[in-house]
């Protein structure tokens, strides 16, 4: 073995050592490099991107979702300075006031639209290739429960600008929800904290999109990525390279013809 | 050889992990690669929807994507139409489809909760193998179907419009122009009055008002009537066969003529344009 | 010498029971220390050494004592239910009972507070002359001062004269729809120029006796019952009470149905719920308890 170079000494010390130290310990580098490197169908395609982008776009979600949250005040008490509600104030602040609030607030407003709409595209790929088949069951269902998660997450979020669009949508929302049999008019009253929208509403919304649903639905994608990196994401059931197609017999022909039994010859 | 499914599932997986391995590419770069430059369209997409949405609109004035926020929130308003977010169009225009008050559980939690205890219970009553679209009739006609009329839905929820009286009223001026009443000023009364009063959330304006109701379009209402034949209509519509309206004599004799002197005045939009 | 001073350990938390506590906590110290060496003292005889016995696995503990090989005789034989199986029960017990310390309170107060932290205050409209007869004033008005504008309803409220029997006759009807909750506009038009408004309460005369909703045609009448659309019942009402020729308004209350009109009328009352439920006929079956009749 020829002895090593001075940079690939460097290297190994810069790099590869720290690592080594790290994977020692943890096996997170071994991880790492499982998942990058492991095998996918070979005939895989554009269409298997919506997943990840998917991700993508909830990661946008989040970061801007934490980042907004240092500025946005979630109470609809009047603002004695403005004479608005102090969450509607905080959002006008925003949006005109606070440098590059406009930017973070509109990618977190549309981003929302988008992760929605990358979910419902998602979801029919994944009909259409028949992936929530054996032995993607519960990948399926994880799958659905993601997007009845982010459709509440557009829900409860709706109401954070305390605007009349906000308000009313809301207001609808929770009656909706109160025509349910039984127990309908308890969770509206429950959800509105009290027979009718009130001051606690809006906190408690907000701690509900801040904190309980996006605590759901990071475990629900946390399961969902797990299970589509150890079953393996499916072939185009179309394709004729699938991964897993029918095993048929190669019978030979030309000059192999006729030298195994049953094959004929040309 | 008759195997059960799960052997026939099992095997077909085996299959499908050997052939992974064998023939199978690596998820990086190759897999990877797709998904960072799709991650990278989809964030752009994000990016450029902020801009125009923000450039475009000015506080409270809509641009091409909308307003930057409404009004401040009012609990006690009586001038505004609520709607949800566009994603849950489909959900509010069921609620216009099922307008009978016995059928409103069903539009509000029967239909949604069905969708999705299907949805959910998919994998365990389609079991299958078979995986191409084309060998899936039920399947695809399902998802087809239920694409369509969610689309159709969702764009129904989007256009549908209603009649909020303090913005019809403003509409008064080019209605007198169309119909040529500009110059009747009992007609204009009686047009400002037709727009409080809430008789386009039943009835259609020249294209503003409810149309789904069963109440007829209003706009060339005065080829057929005079003004005196409005006034006994609304003072007592049951008369006329008509259950649905109350009747409008509380608006008292001189709005109720105005009313009249409008409702012939629209002959529909004037033939010299 | 150990009994001795136990005993002045005793006599002295007692006294110092009396005199303070420092002598007390001093007496128990005592007390304690010199007890536990006389205990030890007097069992020496008793304790034996220890015997050398294999540690207590599941599978030891479970068998009959015949598989011990001790040379000492057991007293009697291994109880059926064995210490490990104990620790195994209590651990789980003692975690289930931090879950509940925990949990149960959280969660109680996460849902038991829209039911049961609820105030209303009474809202004062302002002395009757400002409500003309037989004419509807559309009155907004804060329901909970303390919650401030996030609190401020809608009322259509309506001076009905007297009733036959001389009492003052209003109708007030919520301004929100009951089919899903829009706020419903009245059909006729405002009299801008009389409107007042006094300490948060705004007062709107209207000429109308309809009312209609934009958002799906709900129409209803002027008793606030449905004409039309998909409203579920009728309009709700608000209960009131005249003082110092001041009208007041109570609490919510929902709505059958309204015969006769006015002062005349009968009105089917129900405890409020939320719009789109059914408070009578077979679909009132669907919602057999309602939080306001739980609640007050």
């Amino acid at each position: 073995m020829a002895a090593k170079s001075k940079r690939d000494q460097m290297i190994d010390m810069a790099v590869l050592a720290p690592l080594d130290w790290v994977d020692e310990r943890t096996g997170a580098v071994r991880g790492t490099k499982w998942f990058l490197f492991r095998n996918v169908p070979r005939d895989i395609s554009w269409m298997q991107t919506l997943g990840s982008a998917a991700l993508t776009a909830f990661i946008v979600q989040t970061v801007t979702g934490a980042i907004l949250a240092m500025y946005y005040k979630p109470s609809s008490e009047i603002d004695p300075l403005t004479g608005k509600p102090i969450a509607y104030s905080s959002i006008e602040a925003i949006t005109n006031e606070i440098t590059l609030g406009w930017l973070v607030r509109g990618t977190h407003r549309w981003g929302a639209s988008v992760f929605i709409i990358l979910l419902f595209l998602h979801m029919g790929r994944v009909f259409l290739f028949g992936a929530y088949k054996y032995p993607r069951e519960l990948q399926w269902i994880t799958g659905v429960l993601i997007l009845v998660m982010g459709m509440l997450m557009g829900f409860t979020g709706y109401l954070l600008p305390w605007d009349q669009t906000a308000y009313w949508a809301t207001v609808v929302g929770i009656n909706l929800n109160g025509t349910a049999p039984f127990a309908g008019p308890w969770l509206a009253q429950f959800l509105a904290s009290g027979p009718e929208i009130g001051s606690d509403t809006l906190p408690k919304w907000y701690a509900l999109h801040m904190l309980l649903i996006p605590g759901a639905l990071i475990a629900l994608i946390f399961v969902h990525i797990y299970l589509v990196t150890r079953l393996g994401v499916s072939s185009p059931p179309w394709s004729k390279e699938a991964a897993g197609r029918e095993r048929t017999a190669v019978e030979p022909t030309g000059a192999r013809a006729g030298l195994v039994r049953g094959s004929g010859g040309d | 050889m008759a195997r059960d499914l799960g052997e026939l599932n099992r095997e077909e997986y085996a299959n499908y992990k050997d052939d992974v391995k064998k023939e199978g590419k690596g998820f990086f770069p190759f897999a990877m690669w797709h998904d960072t430059v799709m991650s990278f369209v989809v964030v752009c997409v994000i990016t450029a929807l902020a801009a125009v949405w923000y450039f475009d609109a000015d506080g409270t004035e809509p641009g091409l994507l909308g307003p930057w926020y409404t009004e401040p929130a009012e609990p006690g308003t009586t001038d505004f139409i609520p709607r949800p977010d566009w994603y849950f169009y489909f959900l509010f225009y069921l609620l216009r489809i099922f307008e009978w008050p016995e059928t409103v559980f069903i539009a509000t939690v029967g239909i949604p909760t069905l969708l999705l205890i299907l949805l959910l219970g998919l994998p365990f009553y389609d079991r299958r193998r078979e995986r191409r679209p084309l060998h899936r009739p039920v399947a695809m006609v399902a998802a087809v179907l239920t694409i369509l009329s969610m689309a159709v839905l969702t764009w129904k929820g989007a256009t549908a419009k209603e009649a909020l009286g303090s913005e019809l009223v403003l509409l008064v001026p080019t209605w007198a122009e169309e119909q040529g009443f500009a110059d009747d000023p009992a007609a204009v009364t009686g047009a400002e009055l037709f727009a409080q009063s809430g008789c386009m959330n039943c009835h259609v304006y020249l294209g503003e008002g409810n149309a789904n109701l069963g109440a007829p379009d209003l706009s060339e209402i005065g080829r057929t009537n005079d003004a005196e034949y409005f006034v006994r209509y609304l003072t007592n519509p049951a008369a006329f066969g008509n259950n649905v309206m109350g009747s409008y004599s509380y608006l008292g004799q001189e709005n109720l003529e105005a009313l009249g002197a409008f409702l012939e005045a629209s002959k529909g939009p004037s033939e010299d344009e | 010498m150990w009994p001795i001073a136990f005993a002045v350990g005793v006599a002295c938390l007692l006294l110092g029971l009396v005199i303070s506590w420092i002598v007390a906590a001093i007496g128990a110290v005592l007390a304690v220390v010199f007890g536990f060496l006389w205990a030890r003292d007097v069992t020496r005889d008793v304790r034996d050494e220890v015997p050398a016995i294999e540690p207590e696995t599941r599978a030891v503990a479970d068998q009959p004592s015949a598989s011990t090989t001790r040379a000492v005789a057991t007293p009697q034989p291994l109880p059926a239910y064995t210490r490990s199986r104990f620790l195994e029960a209590s651990t789980l017990g003692v975690g289930a009972a931090i879950g509940a310390v925990v949990t149960l309170p959280v969660l109680g107060f996460t849902v038991l507070p829209s039911f049961t932290n609820l105030e209303e205050d009474e809202a004062d409209l302002g002395p009757i002359e400002n409500f003309p007869e037989g004419e509807y004033v559309i009155a907004s008005f804060l329901a909970n001062a303390s919650a401030g504008e996030v609190s401020r309803r809608t009322t259509f409220v309506r001076n009905n004269g007297l009733t036959e029997g001389g009492e003052p006759s209003f109708t007030i009807l919520y301004s929100r729809c009951v089919h899903l909750g829009c706020p419903v506009q009245p059909n006729g038009p405002i009299d801008e120029e009389n409107t007042k408004e006094i300490n948060g309460v705004e007062l709107r005369p209207v000429l109308a006796q309809s009312f209609g909703c934009p958002c799906h045609g709900g129409l209803y009448d002027a008793e606030g019952n449905r004409q039309a659309g998909p409203p579920v019942r009728s309009l709700d009402r608000m209960t009131f009470s005249i003082r110092n020729g001041r009208l007041v308004l109570g609490e919510l209350f929902a709505v059958g149905n309204v015969s006769g009109t006015g002062a005349n009328a009968t009105i089917s009352r129900y405890p409020w719920s939320v719009p789109g439920t059914h408070v009578d006929g077979v679909e009132a079956w669907l919602y057999p308890i309602v939080p306001s009749q739980v609640t007050g």
